[in-house]
C-alpha cells in the first residue's frame, strides 16, 4: 500500500518535504495515516456513521487549507484538536448548547507531564510505588496489579474479576492517575 | 518486576499502527499483545479516544472500507488541486505572454502593411 512503502519517514519529515516542496503528495500520506483515528474520533463524539465519515472529510479539508498558512509542529496533537474541535462545533449546531460535561470532556487539555525520568533519579520512588500502590482503593489496586504487573488483558482481568472492561479501563486509568498524585506527594514531603 | 512498576508512571504517548488497532478491534490479537496495545492506549490519549468510537460502529468490516473510501477521496482530492496549482503555473509563464505580445504585434503590423498596400497601390 502507498502508505506502507514511506512508513519510515516520520510525520515531522513528511511535514517538511511538504512545506519544502509543496508537493500536495507528503500531506495526502501524513493525513492517510491518520484516518483511522480521525473516524474513530468523530464517532465518538457524534455517534453517527455517516456523520463521523463527513466529518473525517471536512477534517482533511481544513488540514488541507490551514496547513498552507502556517507551520504545524507536532502533527499529531495539532490534527487530534482540529478534529475534536469540528466535532464540538457539530454538536453545538445539533443541540444548540453542549451539555457541560462533554464540553468540559472536549475541551479539556492533557495534563502537564510529568518528568517521570527525574521521578525514576531517585531510587527511593520505587519504594513508594510499592507503598502507594497499597493505598489505592481495593478495585483499582486488583486491576492495576493484574494490568501491569502481572501483565493480563482487559478481557483477562474482566473474566477474572467479574468486573465489565469498561470498569476494569476506568479502575487501571484512574489507579494509575492516583499512583501518580501519591508518589509526586510523597516525594514533595520528603524533600 | 521493577520494569514493570515504571511502566505505570510512563507517559510517552506512544503511536499504534492502523492495522494493529484493527486487529485489536476484530479480537484477533493474543493475550499478550492484547496487553501491550491497552498499554499503549493509556498513554495515548488520541487512539483510545479513536478505539472507544469504532468500537460503536455496528459492522467492524465495515470500518476497512470506510477509511479506504476516504483514502481515495483525500487522493482524489489532492490531485484536483495539484493539477489546478499546475495550470495555474503554466499561466504565470512570462514566455507565455511574450508570444501573445509577440503575435498581437504582427498582427499589427501585418494589419498596416496589408491597408497601405491597398491605399497605395
Amino acid at each position: 500500500m502507498k502508505v506502507e512503502k514511506y512508513s519510515h519517514i516520520t510525520d515531522q519529515e513528511l511535514l517538511e518535504y511538504y512545506y519544502t516542496g509543496h508537493d500536495s503528495k507528503w500531506l495526502g500520506i501524513l493525513l492517510e495515516r491518520y484516518t483511522l483515528l480521525l473516524l474513530g474520533v468523530c464517532m465518538k463524539y457524534l455517534k453517527n456513521e455517516e456523520e463521523a465519515k463527513d466529518s473525517v472529510q471536512q477534517i482533511f479539508l481544513k488540514a488541507i487549507t490551514e496547513l498552507k498558512k502556517y507551520k504545524v509542529e507536532f502533527f499529531k496533537s495539532w490534527i487530534y484538536m482540529v478534529a475534536k474541535n469540528h466535532c464540538l462545533m457539530k454538536l453545538r449546531d445539533r443541540q444548540g448548547k453542549l451539555p457541560a460535561e462533554l464540553n468540559d470532556k472536549l475541551t479539556a487539555t492533557a495534563d502537564p507531564e510529568t518528568d517521570t525520568a527525574a521521578l525514576w533519579k531517585n531510587d527511593k520512588t520505587l519504594d513508594l510505588m510499592n507503598e502507594s500502590l497499597k493505598e489505592l482503593n481495593p478495585e483499582q489496586q486488583q486491576c492495576v496489579t493484574l494490568f501491569y504487573l502481572e501483565k493480563k488483558s482487559y478481557l483477562e482481568i474482566s473474566d477474572q474479576t467479574g468486573y465489565s472492561l469498561l470498569q476494569v479501563k476506568s479502575y487501571i486509568q484512574n489507579g494509575k492517575r492516583n499512583l501518580k498524585i501519591l508518589i509526586e506527594k510523597k516525594i514533595k514531603d520528603r524533600v | 518486576m521493577a520494569d514493570n512498576l515504571k511502566d505505570i508512571l510512563s507517559n510517552l504517548s506512544p503511536d499504534i499502527d492502523q492495522e494493529t488497532l484493527m486487529l485489536y478491534l476484530q479480537n484477533k490479537l493474543s493475550e499478550e499483545k492484547r496487553h501491550e496495545v491497552e498499554k499503549t492506549l493509556l498513554d495515548n490519549e488520541f487512539a483510545d479516544d479513536a478505539l472507544e468510537g469504532l468500537q460503536q460502529f455496528n459492522d467492524k468490516k465495515q470500518i476497512n472500507f470506510l477509511v479506504e473510501q476516504l483514502n481515495t477521496d483525500l487522493r482524489r482530492k489532492l490531485e484536483k488541486k495539484k493539477q489546478r496549482r499546475e495550470k495555474l503555473r503554466i499561466k504565470e509563464q512570462p514566455w507565455l505572454y511574450i508570444s501573445v505580445l509577440i503575435i498581437l504585434m504582427l498582427i499589427i503590423i501585418g494589419y498596416i502593411l496589408v491597408r497601405r498596400m491597398l491605399l497605395h497601390p
